[in-house]
């Protein structure tokens, strides 16, 4: 095995580690003990607010983590999908207008 | 939603990630030609596909492979990257109290930001979904994920991909899982909270680090002020649901299923 090959598996291998490390302990931890009910309750903010987090990460950070308010076609298509959305409640339409509409602003915007 | 008590398990699980599925072929052909094009062998991508499985992740991998960074340095980059993970797998926990540590280890193995979703909006709106079911959702998403990733392996650097609009997908199905959420007025704070925090605290820690901030600012603002509203307005407008465009033919459906 060459030096290039035992990296690359050395990187999937604690690559692994620091994935599983966060996924499984705390959730072994919260199954086996008893919880107190206002932390189910805390727990049920917790989807949305993490979903609303990471939506906002793509629409306003940049690669190089500046803020940005110039991805014009996301925010155009986002405000369809949330439509498409609340109207349908297919997550399938959801994502397939999403994307159309997301490209197609791209384009319309470039033409502009 | 049309589903048949006498539906398989893997049926109704397939049918559940199919819009998953389909999102995340484009991402993980996008992942294995970054992967690809920084020096990884395609056995390699399924490797690192089947046992890290996450997109943001692999999409840091393949560039620090190419910047060179040690290896020591990308782990513990991954490790901060992945800690929101902590955040699923705590608020999934009341779901799997009665199954057993092995199907812990497992289920915690393959769950991801994506699956974990889908997950969620199952045990919270259908009282028949199971742990079993939740696991084959993680695993169908696995596979979709997987071959979308050797695809892109075996094109390696044939063709360019607009990243920024594939990546819109998962976006996209974020947003939709928002609006799935918002069920009550007092909802949205935690929304407004949760995009200022957010966006601010990545940008300040320059990581991933900050998403656990915004979430964790956020969730606990709405739980407060819920309680405070509660306690002190029980009549406020704030606690009202939001009118559901669909809910009457829900309910109906569900009343025909009983």
């Amino acid at each position: 095995m060459d030096a290039e090959t035992k990296r690359h598996l050395m990187i999937v291998f604690f690559g692994m580690i620091a994935a599983l490390i966060p996924r499984y302990f705390p959730m072994l931890f919260f199954t086996t003990r008893k919880v107190p009910a206002w932390f189910n309750e805390w727990m049920n903010y917790m989807p949305v607010a993490l979903f609303t987090s990471l939506i906002a990460k793509d629409l306003f950070v940049d690669h190089s983590y500046h803020v940005t308010l110039g991805n014009y076609n996301m925010y155009l298509a986002a405000l369809i999908v949330v439509i498409v959305a609340y109207y349908t409640r297919s997550m399938f339409l959801s994502v397939i207008v999403g994307l159309l509409s997301v490209w197609g602003f791209a384009l319309l915007l470039a033409a502009m | 939603m049309n589903e048949h008590t006498n539906e398989p398990h893997w049926l109704k699980a397939f049918k559940a990630t199919l819009p998953l599925m389909i999102s995340y072929l484009p991402i993980g052909i996008a992942a294995g030609i970054l992967l690809k094009t920084g020096g990884f062998a395609v056995w390699m991508i399924v490797l690192v596909s089947l046992f890290v499985f996450s997109g943001g992740a692999q999409f840091l991998i393949a560039s620090a492979i190419i910047t060179g960074t040690p290896v020591f340095t990308i782990t513990l980059l991954l490790f901060f990257l992945e800690l929101r993970y902590a955040l699923l797998g705590t608020s999934l926990s009341k779901y799997l109290r009665n199954e057993t540590k092995p199907f812990i280890f497992r289920f915690a193995f393959s769950m991801n930001d994506e699956n974990y979703a889908v997950n969620y909006l199952k045990f919270s709106t259908d009282k028949n979904w199971t742990a079993k079911d939740a696991l084959l959702v993680e695993y169908f998403s696995l596979l979709s994920w997987t071959v979308g990733n050797i695809i892109g392996g075996f094109l390696g650097t044939k063709i360019t991909i607009d990243l920024p609009i594939v990546h819109f997908a998962l976006t996209a199905m974020f947003l939709y899982m928002v609006t799935m959420q918002l069920k009550r007025r007092i909802l949205f704070v935690p929304v407004i909270i949760s995009v200022v925090v957010s966006v601010l605290s990545v940008v300040l820690l320059k990581s991933t680090l900050g998403l656990i901030v915004g979430t964790l600012v956020a969730a606990t603002a709405g739980y407060f002020l819920e309680r405070y509203l509660k306690a002190n307005y029980r009549d406020s407008a704030m606690l009202k649901r939001i009118k559901n465009p669909r809910a009457r033919e829900m309910e109906q459906i569900s009343e025909a299923e009983n």
